[in-house]
């Protein structure tokens, strides 16, 4: 894929004998929104950190922007945003104190970094608890946070993990639409969430994972014309997602041995 | 609809606790990223058991010794020392288990009769009640050995004494729970222990100038305490001791009525928690605040590169919001007083003849270096989930730690400083070569110490809670690792001293000390590059450990 932003090979992470990720080849063009489904414990979060330097790969490689991840890491570095599991966040400092932070750690100049913050802690709306310390913020507001801290240098790739947890919905609403802006500007946008209808809604393309491996991967069309829907109807990724993965599922307990619950 | 469980038993539910906590601590063992670490924490509870079986040895010799010579009045400090210890080390010291938070148990089915009776039996769990018991244990056998027929009243006072203490200890517990849930209120209460403990330190010199007066009013001053639940106790074993039967049911009454009111207010407290007491430290929103634009000023960190000056500034704002630090970076200028009153000086109290300066400045020196250098052995401590983002940032970690580096070389330059201030102002600076080859020397001690101490932080890390004392200690390994490297570096700098006075050249520990500090100085940053890659192996330990 000549224009990939992202690119791995046989990508795999052991954990003593368990494998967590085994082997995943995965492709997103440049500009592409990339949902990454899986069921819990699938390898999403794994897969992530292995894409953003939190984790080595046991085996395999990583290319990001065409550029071989463990020989480049402060080049691609300095290309992506993340927004880890955690959030990653200092929580003994102020929100603006932290965007400074971050923003001179990616180098950008003093008068730009602060600049930046200020916007960006407007939009999040953030703004109004200057001396407050990231540990007095609810959730939602630690998520808005860490995702303004993922874009304060403009990255080419967008890692979020889990970026809606707890966010109200008119915070969601904005980020949303701040993300749909960034990939119309070529961003390309890598999202792991566990709230379908928001990878439905927001993503052009999909990947699911499952006991480690990768089971499927193309854009929303590709998927549906791969399930058959009820006629009239378009599937839901709901559907798709139930489809290749609830299958691996038939050995969990049936609702009927729960029948002292009913 | 769903079957309910019948409610399960307190007996039962003390069980279920004990074995939970178990687990606790077994998982937390077992969470170990190394074995050494595990060394650290068995040699800890080795030596920590050797002084509970020495000291039961000595109270059990010591009440047959009191109970057979007839000295019923040793019974008073042994339970005064027993009350002190079991009452302030758990208010003060972490357990060696793992922390568990006792109020997390209200989301479970128990009546408050229940909570009460499983909070009261929660407080044995405890190291300090535990060694109290076996001391008080020991007092009994020994009291048995020297004259059986105490044994029934001694076990009647040991009884009592123990549900006092343990009911004692919940109250103060509980009470203290709530005073710090909040911040400011823990960095005050850290404040007072701190001058406290350096307070005590001032006893000696004072006893020693004014000390003509206090034996005198020693018996005077008991007399004051016989009213509190020890001498109570002391006063039963010395009234059975003497056969008045009167006086050991007054005393025993009296720790009765003492466990009354304690246990009213126990109930009271936990009844406080039952009922949903919410504590918390964070704050209220805030109403809404125009923040002005602040122009944007000369920056002071432009010699260094963006990201070690970003850090430097973390590192300060960290720094300058932790009361803890803060409070404990008060001490080497006190302590510095307190043993220039005692060695040094026209009226030193230890000595009869006052230190020289050349023999004290370096002694103080290395005991500063001491104090302040153990945090940089575990300098990710207060990082938590933001480890992660010296990961994702395009950033070497060689300047993650030059910059944590920098800011603490910072505040030990103040410090030393700050010391040197007061000695100069006590008994005067020594010489010109001592006060250059302590200088060198301390250069030489901390650089080298920085290296080896960022390895220790990188692979064996510990979370630690910003802005709380109960239940905050470095990892086995990073102790024992500071207190080697301190020992070996006091070794070689005192030998170099010895050399300088041995072969009578003055100049020379200067000499030795600049050579040796300027190798430091180079092997300091030669060893930046290696620990970026140690950084890089060790991340997940790293990542793993401080997130949790």
């Amino acid at each position: 894929m000549a224009d990939a932003a992202i690119v791995t090979e046989k990508l795999t992470r052991r954990f003593g004998p368990l494998t967590a990720v085994d082997g995943i080849d995965l492709q997103v063009a440049a500009g592409q929104f990339l949902g990454f489904l899986g069921p819990n414990g699938a390898g999403k979060s794994t897969t992530i950190k292995m894409l953003t330097g939190l984790l080595a790969p046991t085996s395999g490689r990583v290319q990001l922007l065409g550029l071989d991840f463990s020989s480049n890491t402060l080049e691609v570095k300095r290309q992506i945003g993340v927004v880890p599991e955690g959030m990653g966040l200092f929580e003994r400092l102020t929100g603006s104190e932290y965007l400074n932070f971050v923003g001179r750690m990616y180098g950008l100049d003093a008068a730009t970094t602060r600049r930046r913050s200020e916007e960006l802690l407007e939009f999040m709306q953030l703004a109004d608890r200057p001396k407050s310390v990231i540990s007095d913020y609810s959730h939602g507001m630690q998520k808005k946070l860490a995702l303004a801290a993922a874009v304060i240098h403009g990255p080419r790739i967008l890692f979020l993990d889990e970026p809606f947890e707890g966010v109200d919905a008119l915070a969601a609403g904005a980020l949303k639409a701040l993300l749909a802006r960034m990939t119309e500007r070529g961003v390309t946008i890598f999202l792991t969430s566990h709230v379908l209808e928001i990878v439905e809604r927001l993503c052009s393309h999909v990947a699911i994972i499952a006991k480690g491996r990768l089971v499927a991967q193309g854009s929303l069309e590709e998927l549906r014309a791969g399930v058959a829907g009820e006629l009239g109807r378009q599937t839901t990724l709901e559907e798709i997602f139930l489809s290749i993965v609830g299958q691996d599922d038939l050995g969990r307990p049936q609702m009927e041995e729960l029948s002292w619950l009913m | 609809m769903a079957d309910v469980a019948s409610q399960l038993g307190v007996p039962a539910q003390i069980c279920l606790i004990a074995e939970l906590r178990w687990r606790v601590l077994r998982n937390h063992l077992r969470r170990k990223n190394s074995t050494l670490d595990l060394i650290g924490l068995i040699w800890a509870a080795i030596c920590a058991g050797s002084l509970v079986v020495g000291l039961s040895l000595a109270f059990g010799w010591g009440a047959y010794t009191a109970v057979s010579t007839e000295r019923f009045s040793w019974f008073f400090p042994f339970f005064w020392g027993i009350f002190l210890f079991w009452q302030a080390f758990s208010i003060f010291v972490a357990g060696f288990g793992a922390s568990f938070e006792f109020r997390s148990l209200l989301r479970f089915p128990f009546s408050l009769s229940a909570f009460y009776v499983v909070g009261l039996a929660y407080g044995f769990a405890d190291f300090s009640a535990l060694a109290s018991i076996f001391w008080l244990l020991a007092l009994t056998v020994g009291v048995a050995i020297a004259d059986p027929s105490l044994l029934p009243t001694m076990l009647v006072v040991v009884l009592l004494f123990t549900m006092l203490n343990v009911t004692f200890e919940r109250l103060v517990g509980s009470w203290l729970e709530r005073l710090l849930a909040r911040r400011r209120t823990r960095e005050f209460l850290f404040g007072i222990f701190i001058m406290l403990t350096v307070g005590v330190q001032f006893i000696r010199p004072l006893l020693t100038r004014y000390a003509g007066g206090a034996p005198s009013s020693l018996p005077r001053f008991l007399t004051y305490l016989s009213p509190f639940p020890p001498s109570l106790a002391g006063d039963a074993i010395a009234a059975a001791g003497g056969g008045q039967g009167g006086e050991v049911f007054a005393s025993a009454g009296g720790l009765l009525v003492y466990i009354g009111i304690l246990s009213a207010l126990l109930w009271q407290r936990l009844a406080q928690q039952y009922r949903g007491e919410e504590l918390s430290e964070a704050a209220a929103p805030s109403r809404t605040v125009v923040r002005p634009r602040i122009p944007v000023t000369r920056d002071l960190l432009q010699p260094f590169s963006p990201q070690v000056a970003a850090i430097l500034r973390k590192e300060f704002r960290y720094l300058s919001r932790n009361g803890f630090v803060l409070v404990s970076l008060l001490m080497p200028p006190v302590l510095v007083l307190l043993f220039t009153s005692q060695f040094g000086g026209k009226h030193p109290s230890v000595t009869h003849h006052g230190v020289s300066p050349d023999m004290l400045f370096p002694g103080m020196m290395g005991y500063v270096i001491l104090m302040l250098m153990t945090p940089a052995y575990n300098c990710f401590a207060y990082e938590g989930r933001g480890i992660q983002t010296y990961f994702t940032a395009p950033v070497r970690f060689r300047d993650v730690l030059l910059g944590k580096n920098l800011i603490h070389a910072g505040v030990l330059a103040f410090e030393v400083i700050l010391s040197m201030s007061v000695l100069a102002l006590r008994i005067g600076l020594p010489s010109m070569p001592v006060l250059i080859a302590t200088i060198a020397a301390v250069i030489f001690a901390v650089a080298g110490q920085f290296a080896i101490a960022n390895w220790v932080s990188l692979s064996f890390p510990r979370k630690l809670e910003f802005g709380s004392m109960r239940g905050q200690r470095s990892s086995g390994v990073s102790i024992w690792v500071a207190f080697g490297i301190q020992i070996f570096l006091a070794g070689v700098c005192s030998l170099i001293l010895l050399m300088g006075r041995w072969t009578s050249s003055p100049w020379l520990p200067a000499e030795a000390f600049l050579g040796l500090a300027a190798a430091s100085v180079a092997g300091y940053f030669a060893a930046l590059d290696a620990l970026s890659g140690v950084a890089e192996k060790k991340k997940e330990v790293l990542i793993e450990t401080l997130c949790r």
